[in-house]
């Protein structure tokens, strides 16, 4: 008995799980703070049980480990419970049933997968973490969400078969079910079969570059919490999965330095301010996946957990003007700052935060990154971060509270944002300054506590290096402002590329990132239209008329007899 | 005489003699009890069984005292053991579950003959499973298939369908038992003995004509019985029409038994220096297992009656079955023998949350599902727990059974057929979710089509329901049980082949 109290009473992932379950029965407007109480156990929960192993199962002769408490899993399972807590807030009063169970469920299994500390645990939260959010992506309820939803949930599943293909694999090779370290290269440098696989596994999740694109098309069609919530959990589970398989595998290097470029572009030239921060996510992700390929596991980590603040921030601060007024589209919003400057300002500190300016959360995180990849002493590398990190100013930094609270003027003078958001609102914007200014706490939880003991985010090279770049940033967007070049509104306009990309010119940028856009709208034309034709086919043949599924005379059921004895016979003779 | 040196004979004898008397019994509770009784004694004997030949081996039992090869020799080593316990207590649960299920769904007046006739489809089963000797499997193999279409035809109460459904599974039935015996003839034309173990010996160096034909018949005559794509097309019906707890029982041991007998023969009787073994295992059980797998699941995820969906999602887990089988390895036996075992147990509690939804609603239909999680919790979670291990979920034997079968496709070189199998359990995922997705989430339609149920089930299902339920579970964690069970019994089976071990 004490075996299944452990497995279920030590697991923070099943408390979570259980509070979402039971805002199923209970009556609807007691779902917040029951949510809310939910996830106030389970970080007590989480707080009590210190770093250890608990829940062992025992499963073909292999001992399970259901919860894995380490620095590495603590940190994500610590800012998994702040994401949680700060969405259930923010969505405080949500009445419906679906949208409120997968707002628990679903960062439950994140957070399950997350303290996993086996394959076989880790594949069954990752499966379950698929299912509960792709109700978050249908809650609108309309054919559009259904079909997106339906490729999203087509998408995670794929992952998880590889995911469990690869677990199979490389129990056959190690004989273990232990989820740690695993390398994409053997000993003699030759990329594993199976840990090739899992990779890949990982690559959907994380939304790696070419298979990035369920982000963009499940996150924005959801609702406004939903796509909050989207926007946290299945990117930062994967890269917690990478950053514990594949620390220090240099390919990832290369494919996280592509992901921090490419988004830029279609940022740039997108409308719907939802749809920009889809790409920011990738951006981010991409930062996330250079650090473990340096093997920079702080780096990660923290900077995993300062995304989900204050992305989360920003998702929240333009949740709450489309709430007000309706659209998230760039040329429908502007001058909101007259009437929602609470809002405008909580905004703004997400956007400073997350183009890392001095005395903020992205700061004293992304300087983990940004030294890693000097110290590697590679140089494209590192410049292209720092072009990303530039451009990551320009799209979300300012383009995102620019165009929603200023530009010009919309005319649409909605209320203040509700209460629950503003208080989901303003302690995450609280805590962007406070840790910005004050890191200890945040550093005291990374898991490697040697690398940064001697790391100080305010020495002077890094405020400087810090400070030039987003100086010439601003400086730039001040004089084409002023100089009335910045045309507002207009999808393809774009500050700092502009002036980074100077002497190829606006023309070449503009052809590449539209040639671009279009080959990967065709691709995905082509693939989406396949699977739908697929998709028919298959129901011509299957569905309830099909050839397949009819009840057939008894005669056609005997030929069928007849026929397989034939071949049977004719098997048996010539074999 | 002691009652123990008779125990193999037992569980074959006890329902035997029980199935006369219920016929006269009084209507009403008498029958129902009478059977219950009966079944649970049988699951007990088949519990000493299993324990005995667990512990000391196969044990032979000449009926009668005639002594085999002559006489009919029962023989349980541990693969029909487990068969047998499959069998019996799969019977213990349905049978206490059936009274209420059978109060609506079957004619009043028929009571005495459904529990009768239910009592011998098990001995059938059962006795299939215990003999030794051919020509006594196909014996047994009648006495089932003949109360089996009695009982489905008991479902026209309901729904008249079930009278064509019981007709053409008759004729199907017995163009599978007729094939299966003539290739009992074939061989007793070459080898003159008629029991397994004589029979295996007197074959060997036979690979003539009327051995290979008489392989064909028997291959292709169980291949009907057990449902083998593309010979499954009286499943659906039969399964849709019958009442739900012939539905809930046959699910569960009817196909498990068939697949038994082609395990016993493949490896029992034939060998592997028949070339012709090789073959069928390459270029039958391989593409038929995985055509079945894929077809029968594309056809589950568009059926809008619920029954039915499982019927075909049976058809599909059979595919598994054969697929493991025809890897021709000790994983790839374990692997079939484990889902045997565990299909039963989630096929049967599928079912069985179906019957308590006819119970309330009256109906089958997906639409008769809508909102039942508000009116019918206990139920509503059972038919999950159970469609999550079907799709094989960790921590449920559905994952198990996937797990072993992986593993087995793995260790044969079968990679693709490790990755097919993961895909069409998300097929799995796709029929039971759109279900889960109704009962969970849809309002029930106002239209007045469909009774809403006013309140859970009744205890008599519910508790013999959640015993399968729990079973699940248990056997996912305990994987010990079946699946060391499963591993000896594979490594002798092998033995008996001659294959590599």
């Amino acid at each position: 008995m004490t075996g299944a109290l452990d497995l279920f009473i030590n697991n923070p992932a099943v408390i979570l799980t259980v509070g979402a379950l039971m805002c199923l029965a209970i009556p609807r407007h007691l779902a917040s703070p029951i949510l809310l109480i939910a996830t106030a156990i389970s970080a007590v929960k989480l707080y009590t049980l210190g770093l250890g192993n608990y829940g062992a199962v025992s499963l073909f002769g292999e001992t399970l480990t259901t919860v894995r408490l380490d620095p590495l899993s603590r940190i994500f399972a610590v800012v998994f419970h702040i994401a949680a807590a700060l969405n259930i807030i923010y969505a405080w009063g949500q009445r419906d049933r679906a949208q409120n169970f997968a707002t628990l469920a679903y960062p439950a299994a994140a957070l399950g997968g997350v303290l996993a500390g086996d394959m076989i645990t880790l594949f069954f939260w990752w499966e379950m973490a698929a299912i509960t959010s792709v109700f978050l992506v249908w809650a609108p309820g309309t054919r559009v969400t259904y079909l997106s939803g339906m490729r999203y949930l087509s998408i995670q599943i794929l992952s998880g078969v590889l995911l469990l293909g690869g677990i199979v694999l490389t129990f056959r090779e190690t004989g273990t079910l232990d989820f740690n370290f695993i390398g994409l290269r053997d000993d003699n440098g030759a990329i594993k079969f199976s840990a090739l696989v899992m990779f890949l596994a990982f690559g959907i999740k994380s939304a790696f570059p070419l298979l990035h694109n369920w982000v963009q098309d499940a996150y924005p069609k959801s609702t406004i919490t939903g796509a909050i919530i989207l926007s946290i959990f299945t990117t930062k589970l994967a890269v917690y999965s990478l950053a514990r398989a594949f620390p220090g595998t240099i390919e990832l290097v290369y494919i996280g330095a592509v992901m921090t470029i490419f988004p830029i572009f279609f940022a740039l030239i997108e409308n719907d301010l939802r749809k920009v921060l889809t790409y920011s996510i990738n951006n981010q992700v991409g930062f996330m996946v250079v650090a473990i390929g340096f093997g920079a596991i702080n780096g990660a980590a923290g900077y995993a957990f300062g995304n989900i603040i204050f992305e989360g921030l920003l998702f929240m601060a333009l949740g709450a003007a489309m709430y007000r007024t309706g659209t998230s589209k760039a040329t429908e919003l502007g001058g909101l700052y007259k009437t929602m400057p609470l809002t405008m300002g909580l905004c703004i500190v997400g956007a400073l935060s997350i183009s890392a300016f001095p005395g903020t959360l992205g700061f004293v995180t992304k300087g983990l990154i940004i030294d890693a990849a000097g110290e590697a002493h590679m140089f494209w590398i590192w410049l292209t971060l720092l072009f990303a990190s530039a451009g990551v100013l320009e799209h979300a930094g300012i383009k995102i509270p620019y165009f929603t609270f200023f530009a010009h003027d919309s005319g649409k003078r909605p209320k203040e944002a509700p209460i629950g958001m503003m208080i989901a609102m303003g302690a995450s914007a609280a805590m962007c300054l406070g840790l910005g200014f004050f890191p200890e706490p945040l550093y005291a939880l990374m898991p490697d506590q040697a690398a940064i003991a001697g790391y100080h985010p305010y020495s002077a090279y890094h405020i400087v290096e810090q400070l030039q770049l987003l100086l010439w940033a601003v400086l730039a967007f001040a004089v084409l402002i002023l100089l009335k070049w910045y045309p507002a509104e207009v999808p393809s306009t774009n500050l700092d590329t502009d002036w980074f990309w100077r002497i190829p010119g606006r023309e070449l940028l503009g052809w590449v990132t539209g040639a671009s856009r279009a080959t990967w709208i065709a691709l995905w034309g082509i693939f989406s239209g396949r699977v739908q034709a697929l998709m028919e086919r298959i129901y011509a043949v299957h569905g309830p008329e099909g050839q397949m599924a009819r009840s057939w005379p008894i005669g056609f059921m005997a030929l069928w007899t007849a026929i397989l004895l034939g071949l049977v016979l004719f098997l048996s003779f010539l074999a | 005489m002691s009652i123990v040196a008779q125990l193999p004979v037992l569980p074959i004898v006890m329902p035997i003699m029980a199935a006369p008397i219920t016929l006269l019994l009084p209507r009403g509770r008498a029958p129902h009890l009478w059977a219950c009784l009966f079944t649970w004694l049988t699951f007990a004997a088949c519990i000493a069984l299993f324990r005995e030949v667990a512990a000391t081996g196969p044990i032979s039992y000449a009926l009668g005292d005639w002594a085999p090869p002559i006489g009919i020799e029962y023989r349980i080593d541990l693969a029909n053991a487990l068969v047998l316990l499959l069998v019996s207590g799969i019977a213990s649960v349905v049978f206490p579950f059936a009274y209420r299920s059978v109060q609506l769904e079957v004619d009043q007046r028929q009571t005495p003959l459904f529990y009768g006739a239910l009592l011998i489809c098990m001995t059938g089963l059962l006795g299939v499973t215990i003999t030794g000797d051919a020509f006594n499997v196909f014996v047994f193999l009648e006495i089932s298939s003949l109360s089996t279409y009695a009982l489905i035809a008991m479902g026209a109460r309901r729904d008249r369908r079930a009278l064509t459904a019981a007709f053409n599974y008759l004729v199907m039935g017995t163009i599978g038992a007729t094939f299966f015996v003539i290739g009992i003839g074939l061989l007793y034309q070459s080898t003159g003995t008629l029991n397994m173990a004589d029979l295996a010996q007197q074959l060997i160096g036979q690979d003539n004509r009327m051995v290979q034909a008489g392989f064909a018949f028997i291959l292709v005559g169980m291949g009907l019985k057990l449902a083998m794509f593309p010979m499954h097309l009286w499943l659906p019906n039969a399964y849709t029409y019958a009442p739900s707890a012939v539905t809930a029982f046959l699910a569960a041991t009817a196909t498990k038994v068939a697949v038994y007998v082609i395990i016993r023969f493949f490896f029992s009787v034939f060998n592997f220096d028949f070339a012709f073994i090789g073959a069928a295992f390459t270029y039958v059980l391989l593409p038929l297992g995985l055509a079945g797998m894929f077809v029968a699941s594309f056809v589950a995820v568009f059926q809008e009656d619920v029954k039915r969906m499982l019927a075909y999602s049976s058809v599909a887990q059979i595919g598994y079955m054969l697929l493991g089988l025809s890897f021709a390895t000790v994983e790839g036996l374990t692997a079939s023998l484990v889902h045997i075992f565990n299909h039963a147990l989630m096929k049967a509690a599928l079912f069985m949350a179906v019957a308590c939804v006819v119970l309330r609603s009256g109906s089958h239909s997906i639409h008769a599902f809508a909102g039942l999680s508000k009116r019918m919790p206990v139920t509503t979670w059972a038919f999950i727990i159970s469609g999550l291990s079907l799709i094989g979920v960790p921590l449920t034997v559905g994952f198990i059974s996937k797990w072993y079968l992986l593993n087995a496709a793995f260790a044969a070189g079968h990679w693709y057929a490790g990755f097919l199998i993961v895909a069409s359990s998300l097929i799995a995922l796709a029929y039971i979710g759109r279900v889960a997705e109704v009962m969970l989430l849809k309002e029930p339609a106002d239209d007045g089509k469909f009774v809403l149920p006013k309140e859970e089930a009744p205890l008599s299902m519910l508790v013999p329901m959640w015993i399968l339920v729990a079973a699940n579970i248990y056997f996912g964690v305990r994987t010990d049980l079946t699946g060391d069970i499963a591993t000896r019994a594979a490594e002798a089976l092998m033995m008996m082949a001659g294959g590599a071990p």
